[in-house]
């Protein structure tokens, strides 16, 4: 039944927009996102898997949790010069989710499954714009499947680890600067599957205090590889049609980098939770976008563009106040400094230092059951770039994200 | 518990009413005309202002004119309309005009696949009911009044004597009966009393000569270089008719580089040899009179493109015994198809002082100058890269020279009215938009 589930979430549920920096999605739990996406030092529930797996012997039930985020992301661009906004993304409904299951084994040891999305990006310029040569949409899509133990070596301290079996696809479209006699532009598609990779994700646990606990976390770097994935080419005049030949595979890689966090909790009474995180993201994985094409391509038997992303950090703060035992309010808020530097903008990810605003709430319908619903704003700071050592699109864009959520949670 | 699903759809339905309303929004300097009145631009110009291209003026490359296109973005910033002498749908293809419809293959391995450019003929504005002119057959009349001036051929040298409407077709088009032969074209164009300007003329006044190989033809009295002192007496009166004295603002463009277009740089030694399949051959021209006036050809010199068709033909010199052109001293290349080296430095020498005349009267009369002579050597002649798409001076893959070599393609006309847009926003502190490039077409493929 679960992997039946699994399935059906793969195929019809596609990873949000990079809204986070580069084309991280940081959306793996209901409750955290209502809390700035802060964790790391808490027990937050069956999605320690995710921000902690320390921290995951300290829950001290068996759990499921399910959830999902509808995002809904848009992205202006005005080209250099233009006197206003020359283009708009239409990107897809992002539906970023995640399923937990965590089973007390007994008081030292628990055990989990965690399967989310922490990296994907849906963006759809559409062919029309000035800068379809470049992009006109790019779905990348990473499924993280994680096995997950913990220890809690004493009620104070805990460890565990998860092993993150990584599954994706990418799907690129650009339009190619050759047109017919009727006008007609041609097309590139990069279609392809990531062969299964390996990760993992650790984490330590301290709670010296009822007041006080703290979190180390670190999620290991992942490279997706697409070997033979298909090229097409649509609408190539006849002319042109050597250099665009059909049957064409390419090899591409794309690193999902290394996240290492650090969380703190605080407890000032009983009713208040306070976190704050930092994480530093191992972003100059990324140093190009590459390729290798199984025949030439426009002359050429590969395509690369600088990318050549800094590590960058990001700082989380966030609070829990339990208006009632049944209901949380929750409220939170980051600053996700970007990884891209001047002159590589891209139109896929045109990042900037990116601002979160959260709330949520929590309600307990019965011991068993609960609902978390969050909601984020995230608000990218407007970037004017001449994008000219990524072979990107030069201009200014601005991006803004809506995304509410939702999960249920069952204790047994 | 109802009541909590109740709450939460209909405060779900508000957040997504409330989300697709919050488009990002984009801070920058608004569209402003400054204090400028662009009620009535006029363009003067020869055929790069009149949108020929192709070897043809036709109606889609008189929509994509680099004037039209500068009037579109003026209209943002509150310009008035903008008539061109448009051929009508039902005569669109107007003079005729090359089309690409194939490439032969290589005629060896490594050469390059020549193309095949064939004369569109159907829906001419050519009429048959009149004697053509020494320029060649009269066109459809356009006389109702126009903002685009432009006449391919015209020269500064031209546009001084009345008898031209009664020699070029582009201008008796635009000519009622009774001017023709009667009215110059600065006649023409100072009734034109325009709210703004632009004036891109002089390139025929060297480009006639160096694109017959500086040969001149007998047959053409505007066919060598115009001197220096009539061309300045001449544009004197030209941008004092428009300027009026700083009166009426506009913008002047000087005369380019001629080696910066295919036309003069596609056909090279390399390109003949690899053609060939010898990598030693060697290429005669002829670049004087007399059996001494024959030599190998060299660096710098170059080579028309039109001349690429007549190299290596068999031609018979002599009952029996057949050389192909170009091929050995006796059947050289013949002086009018090759602008040798000597000759270019005479042409460059002679734009630059002719430059250096557009210069001076621009400044006299407070009228700032783009200068395409730089924008095109240093543009066009090192390849670029914008918005993804590669641009050169290369023929029919550099994107910017249609297929006659010489003018641009509705894309090369979007970058240079955006060059324009920037002359006129750098002195006149206004803010118009540029063009989008990308939404004109480069050279059509078959």
């Amino acid at each position: 039944m679960k992997s039946k589930i699994l399935a059906l979430l793969g195929s019809a549920l596609i990873s949000g927009t990079a809204m986070a920096g580069g084309y991280q999605v940081n959306l793996a739990g209901q409750r955290q996102i209502g809390m700035g996406h802060t964790g790391t030092g808490l027990v937050t529930g069956t999605s320690s898997i995710f921000f902690n797996p320390g921290a995951m012997s300290h829950l001290g039930y068996s759990g499921v949790t399910i959830g999902g985020s509808a995002l809904v992301s848009k992205i202006a661009h005005s080209a250099p010069e233009s006197g206003g906004v020359t283009a708009r993304t239409d990107n897809p409904l992002g539906t970023p989710f995640q399923v937990y299951g965590v089973y007390n084994i007994n008081e030292k040891f628990s055990a989990g499954l965690g399967v989310y999305t922490p990296f994907g990006s849906t963006v759809d310029w559409g062919n029309e714009w000035s800068g379809r040569y470049g992009l006109n949409q790019l779905k990348l899509q990473a499924i993280y499947v994680q096995p997950t133990v913990s220890y809690a070596i004493t009620d104070k301290l805990g460890i565990g680890i998860g092993l993150s079996y990584v599954i994706g696809s990418v799907n690129l479209q650009r339009s190619v600067p050759v047109q017919s006699q009727d006008g007609t532009e041609g097309g590139i598609e990069l279609d392809g599957g990531a062969e299964s990779a390996f990760g993992f994700n650790a984490g330590i646990f301290f709670q010296p205090t009822e007041k006080f606990s703290i979190g180390v976390n670190y999620r290991s770097r992942v490279d997706l590889k697409v070997e033979g994935g298909d090229v097409m080419f649509s609408n190539i005049p006849a002319a042109a049609r050597g250099n665009f030949p059909e049957g064409t595979t390419f090899n591409a890689e794309l690193p999902m980098p290394s996240t290492l966090s650090v969380g703190i909790g605080f407890k000032p009474n009983e009713r208040l939770t306070l976190a704050a995180d930092v994480s530093h993201v191992g972003w100059d994985a990324y140093e190009k976008l590459r390729f290798d094409f199984s025949q030439n391509v426009a002359g050429s038997p590969f395509s690369e563009a600088s990318r050549n992303y800094e590590n960058a950090f990001i700082y989380r703060i966030g609070g829990e106040y339990m208006a009632t035992d049944a209901l949380a309010l929750r409220a939170g808020a980051y600053l996700d400094k970007t990884p891209v530097q001047d002159g590589y903008l891209t139109p896929e990810t045109p990042d900037s230092d990116s601002r979160g605003l959260s709330a949520g709430i929590g309600y307990s319908v019965s011991e068993n059951f609960s609902i978390d619903a969050s909601f984020l704003y995230i608000n990218k700071k407007e970037r004017t770039d001449a994008a000219d050592l990524s072979n990107g699109v030069a201009g200014t864009y601005k991006s803004v994200a809506y995304i509410p959520g939702i999960g249920l949670n069952y204790k047994f | 518990m109802k009541k909590f699903f109740y709450k939460s759809s209909l405060l779900a339905l508000m957040a997504g009413m409330f989300l697709t309303s919050c488009d990002p929004e984009i801070d920058v300097a608004s569209p402003s005309a400054g204090t400028l009145d662009f009620t009535k631009y006029v363009a003067v110009g020869n055929s790069l202002t009149a949108g020929y291209q192709d070897g043809g003026l036709y109606r889609e490359g008189q929509l994509a004119s680099f004037p039209a296109l500068i009037a579109q973005q003026l209209e943002i910033v509150g310009g008035g309309s903008f008539v061109q002498p448009l051929f009508t749908e039902a005569q669109a293809n107007g003079s005729g005009y090359l089309k690409l419809t194939g490439f032969n293959p290589p005629a060896t391995p490594g050469a390059s696949p020549s193309p095949i450019l064939t004369p569109v003929t159907t829906n001419l504005a050519v009429r048959t009911d009149v004697a053509p002119l020494p320029g060649g057959p009269r066109l459809t009349k356009f006389t109702d009044p126009v903002n685009n001036y432009a006449v391919p051929g015209m020269s500064v040298l031209s546009s001084a004597t009345p008898i031209y409407g009664g020699v070029n077709p582009y201008f008796d088009r635009l000519l009622a009966d009774a001017e023709v032969g009667s009215k110059s074209y600065v006649a023409k164009v100072a009734e034109s009393q325009p709210t703004f300007f632009t004036l891109w003329l002089g390139n025929n006044d060297v480009l006639t000569y160096a694109t017959n190989g500086a040969v001149v033809n007998p047959a053409n009295p505007f066919g060598d270089k115009t001197p220096v002192a009539t061309f300045r007496m001449i544009y004197t009166q030209l941008l004092g008719a428009l300027a009026k004295g700083g009166e009426t603002e506009g913008v002047v463009a000087n005369i380019p580089d001629v080696a910066a277009t295919p036309f003069f740089t596609t056909v090279t030694l390399d390109a003949i040899r690899k053609s060939a399949g010898m990598s030693d051959l060697k290429v005669y021209i002829r670049v004087a009179e007399g059996p001494t006036g024959v030599r190998e050809l060299g660096e710098g010199d170059l080579i028309l493109l039109t001349t690429q068709a007549a190299i290596g033909r068999a031609d018979q010199v002599a009952p029996g015994v057949t050389i192909p052109h170009g091929f050995h001293p006796l059947n050289p290349l013949t002086d009018s198809e090759v602008l040798d080296k000597d000759e270019v430095a005479e042409v460059r020498a002679h734009t630059q002082e002719l430059n250096k005349v557009i210069a001076e009267v621009a400044a006299a009369n407070k009228i700032p100058v783009f200068d395409v002579n730089k924008f095109f050597t240093d543009r066009f002649a090192r390849p670029f890269v914008q918005n993804g798409v590669p641009y050169s001076s290369a023929f029919i893959t550099g994107n910017v020279f249609s297929l006659d070599g010489i003018h641009l393609t509705p894309r090369g006309n979007a970058i240079v009215a955006n060059e324009f847009i920037r002359v006129i926003n750098t002195n006149y502190n206004t803010n118009i938009p540029l063009v989008d490039e990308t939404q004109y077409r480069a050279v059509l493929l078959p």
